[in-house]
């Protein structure tokens, strides 16, 4: 079982800090993503990961062992770059291949890992091809196949399917995700794409400013974002993120939003707010309604997708983003009737951004578990 | 063939003031170049027909008789061993000190861009300086090179550098890799500092040292390189002169007399220019082989 465990880790590169304390825990088999915008510190976790940065605080911890001061080829880890980094003059079976020779695997034993792990990729035809003559997609899989190859306790991708274009990155989502559940691996996936995050891993954790926001199950991240950063940072298109007031009235949370007036659940906050509370809230696109309702909305402009169209309205001076059928028709300049799904309404306290629905503390089922 | 011919005929008046445009353009630099290689090549080859007297530039026909003296004496062939010891000589050690060089450079040192400057200074200096410095240094009453070996007793006596065998062929070598060694650097250099960061972090990664990395990753990066620069320097050492002149004048008892040397001694101080002349093409011949067998071998071994 191979866990990774971040423990109060810290890096600063001269006097920049790059992560002022990270706590991460990894479950053994786990597929997690660092997910964030650039220059939030993912890439950075996985290189003091990796061992090609040296954390300046803490500890970093593979299974039961401290890898702080164990060189990269040490700490039995593979890494899939985001430029691939395929050695250019050596072939395909040579790339795969370089892992075990360094590594002292006697040669008798060599030609049949390859060979496994070609066919796990399914990379057989292209064995003695040189990697410019790939394409990026199958460049991509040898990257992986030398991964994988020498069967490693953990696995690092730095951003792989960032050079490839959107099909051949839809269809190698699936593949790494049928991949892990073949293998089985704890793999620590970085990206900036929300979308891959979301889809392919068990827990994600998001990261802004080398902070760790949010360390929770896709489906908790999307549903129950626990700041206004991770609110604002998941989904397309985002949230509409708004300020407010919150006061109670015979026992009941009203929230006021611009000229709106909502009441909502009485069990929709964790705590009661003491006179009028601050807050911020957070909307789903999906979550507004229109075409039903007492409010009135002036709709500002239609974005047709195809299946659905994104439609930006006013509503009490709060612009919202809303999300309808494609075969809604609705044009920009006209006065519609508009609802808020009042139980999937986020709010956050305005100061500190963070959550203060009453479901923050939802149990999580068994990230691992629900993969297989 | 038929197909293209007719496609010319039929081309458009624009297409063939462009053409003429391109014609235009380019005569001035076909013409330059004609009269600075085409004209001396031809008029060397044309020259090695004849027996001539330098001063007058006046002789009789002989054919190939100038190639069957050149070719049959032992002098052409002792030379011709001596230019190849040290373009062999000279040629390695400048590669060895170069990629070293190079790549110390591209670390992250202290005073790296002085030193990156610095290390260009023998290839700025001109030769004749270069070497009266060198045969300073090299001098065996005054010298500061037999000094220093006498001071720390590696030596009793003072070592004579230039005037002995095999000391001075080692002695010109050295400086002549000394004074070249630079442009290797610069030429290794800036390819070193494209090769992807993220090669080296993969190999360290896959398992590979200092070594593993150098001869995994760097090496293989600087195979095109380094075929150019091997190419280039061959051709140059080949036809060194003013160097090894300067600094023994092919002595002693000709032990560094290259064929670039034979060339001028037959041309100004016998007064053979045609035997001269036969000397400069039996050089270029030599190369042309060489070049036509090393980019041969380049072509095939490139991925």
């Amino acid at each position: 079982m191979v866990t990774v465990t971040f423990d109060k880790v810290r890096k600063a590169f001269g006097e920049a800090v790059a992560i002022p304390s990270l706590d991460l825990a990894i479950a053994s088999g786990e597929f997690v993503s660092l997910l964030g915008p650039s220059g939030c510190g993912k890439t950075t976790t996985l290189r003091m990961l990796a061992g090609l940065e040296q954390p300046t605080a803490g500890e970093i911890m593979i299974g039961e062992r401290t890898v702080n001061n164990l060189a990269p080829s040490e700490r039995d880890i593979a890494m899939v770059f985001q430029s691939y980094a395929l050695y250019p003059h050596m072939s395909v079976r040579e790339n795969i291949a370089y892992p075990l020779r360094k590594r002292g695997v006697p040669k008798a034993d060599r030609p049949a890992m390859v060979q496994a792990a070609a066919d796990l990729l399914q990379l057989g035809p292209l064995l003695d091809r040189k990697p410019r003559q790939l394409s990026g997609g199958q460049q991509q899989r040898v990257a992986l196949g030398r991964a994988l190859v020498r069967e490693p306790k953990v696995f690092l991708l730095d951003e792989p399917l960032s050079n490839l274009d959107a099909k051949l990155r839809a269809h190698m989502r699936a593949e790494l995700i049928e991949l892990h559940r073949r293998l089985g691996k704890t793999m620590v996936y970085v990206t900036h794409d929300q979308l891959e995050a979301m889809t392919m891993s068990t827990r994600i954790a998001v990261m802004q400013g080398g902070e760790l926001q949010q360390f929770a199950t896709p489906a908790e991240i999307y549903h129950r974002p626990a700041n206004t950063f991770v609110a604002g940072f998941i989904g397309t298109p985002s949230m509409t993120l708004a300020d407010g007031e919150i006061t109670m009235d015979q026992g009941r949370p009203v929230l006021k939003l611009g000229t709106l007036s909502l009441e909502l659940p009485a069990d929709h906050l964790s705590e009661r707010p003491e006179g009028t509370r601050r807050v911020t809230v957070a909307v789903r696109p999906e979550d507004i309604l229109v075409g039903t309702g007492s409010f009135r909305a002036n709709v500002r402009l239609v974005e047709p997708t195809g299946h659905e169209s994104i439609v930006l309205v006013n509503a009490g001076d709060v612009g919202f983003t809303v999300r309808v059928a494609g075969d809604t028709v609705l044009k920009a300049g006209e006065t519609i009737p508009l609802d808020l799904r009042r139980e999937r309404i986020h709010v956050f306290d305005r100061e500190s951004g963070r959550r203060l629905n009453a479901d923050l503390a939802a149990a999580t089922a068994d990230p691992v578990r629900s993969r297989a | 063939m038929t197909i293209s011919a007719s496609q010319h005929r039929t081309r458009n008046p624009l297409e063939r003031r462009y053409a003429l445009l391109g014609v235009l353009l380019i005569a001035p630099t076909v013409l330059i170049l004609c009269a600075v290689i085409v004209y001396p090549l031809i008029s060397a080859i044309y020259l090695s027909l004849f027996s001539i007297y330098t001063p007058t530039l006046k002789g009789s026909w002989v054919g190939l008789g100038n190639y069957a003296q050149v070719f049959g004496s032992s002098g052409f062939w002792g030379a011709l061993g001596t230019t190849v010891t040290w373009t062999v000589g000279t040629l390695f050690l400048q590669i060895v000190f170069g990629v070293a060089m190079a790549l110390l450079l591209n670390q992250n040192i202290l005073f790296r861009s002085l030193a990156r400057s610095l290390v260009l200074f023998p290839y700025f200096v001109s030769t004749v300086v270069a070497v009266l410095i060198w045969r300073w240094l090299f001098n065996d009453l005054y010298g500061i090179l037999s000094h220093l070996l006498i001071q720390f007793g590696v030596v009793d006596m003072p070592v004579d550098w230039l005037g002995k065998m095999p000391n001075a062929m080692a002695s010109v070598i050295f400086v002549g890799a000394w004074k070249f060694f630079p442009f290797v650097v610069i030429a290794v250099l800036a390819r070193l500092q494209t090769i992807p960061e993220q090669l080296y972090e993969a190999a360290t990664i896959d398992g590979a040292g200092v070594f593993g990395r150098f001869f995994d990753v760097t090496l293989p990066q600087l195979k095109e390189v380094l075929t150019i620069v091997i190419l280039l320097r061959t051709i140059w050492d080949f036809k060194e002169f003013d160097l090894i002149y300067l600094l023994t004048g092919g002595g002693p008892v000709n032990n560094t007399r290259t064929l670039p040397l034979i060339v001028y001694q037959q041309a100004f101080g016998l007064n053979q220019m045609g035997i001269a002349a036969t000397y400069a093409v039996a050089m270029m011949l030599v190369m042309l082989a060489f070049m036509l067998i090393y980019l041969y071998r380049a072509r095939r071994q490139a991925p």
